[in-house]
């Protein structure tokens, strides 16, 4: 059981470390073949950023006394 | 005499304290990225080395992995996946740095400190950087203090904290890599 889930969890890692390149490639194809890129780059940033904080940081945790 | 025998976890509180922390941190760079826009509005230099700045960014993209499975592994009692893992983000931060040490050389010669640019990049990768090094002495005490032994399923947050504070080093490299790489009008 532990173990099984503790492999869930790698491959939840796995994806978002999939997911954090695949959008990292997207902006960098916008920045130059879009104009004026600032607002899609800006939304790419946020959803990056709540990827790591959500599944890396574990942020909806924060407020959970026990695990 | 009333408290013997009670143990109270003070893992909510820490929690709480590191993210009030990384949200003074988020204000600071914050501050700095929006100098960026004050300055130089939305113009790139053509200099810029965008093969190693997508290099450096996959780096510590990926060296975000590896500090989730360290912490994965030793939430489950895994310690030798916990310090293969460790080793490798401090390995893949250190690779960082030596990529944002060769971004330096070339920018000195690019887009020197005294121009517009160069103060934004210099202060901006300068700034992080000095936070990817502390990251990294960090995340070598839990490497050796693993290797004691000292951390398993139930004395978990050393790595935790410091395994948190890495990937909000990965957060604002987020910001930093489109805000000096890939803005353009």
């Amino acid at each position: 059981m532990g173990e099984a889930r503790k492999r869930a969890k790698l491959r939840l890692g796995l994806w978002v470390f999939i997911a954090l390149i695949v959008l990292t490639v997207v902006e960098l194809w916008i920045a130059f073949a879009v104009p004026r890129p600032l607002l899609y780059l800006v939304v790419i940033n946020l959803v990056d950023a709540w990827l790591i904080m959500e599944y890396f940081m574990h942020l909806s945790r924060m407020w959970r006394t026990e695990e | 005499m009333a408290h013997v025998g009670v143990r109270y976890d003070h893992t909510h509180t820490r929690r709480i304290g590191l993210w009030l922390f990384f949200l003074s941190e988020g204000f600071l760079f914050l501050a700095l990225l929006s100098s960026r826009y004050y300055l130089l509005g939305l113009s790139r230099p053509q200099e810029l080395n965008q093969a190693l700045g997508l290099a450096i960014t996959t780096v510590l993209l990926l060296s975000s992995l590896t500090a989730y499975r360290a912490e994965t592994s030793i939430l489950h009692g895994d310690q030798g996946m916990f310090l293969r893992n460790t080793l490798a983000t401090i390995l893949l931060g250190s690779l960082f740095l030596v990529g944002v040490g060769i971004e330096w050389a070339e920018a000195f010669l690019s887009f020197p400190p005294h121009t517009q640019f160069g103060t934004v990049f210099f202060t901006l990768t300068g700034m992080h950087g000095f936070h990817v090094l502390s990251g990294v002495v960090l995340l070598t005490f839990v490497y050796f203090h693993g290797k004691r032994g000292r951390f398993g399923e139930t004395n978990t947050w050393p790595v935790e904290g410091v395994v948190k504070y890495w990937h909000f080093v990965d957060v604002v490299w987020v910001f930093i890599y489109p805000t000096l790489y890939l803005v353009s009008s």
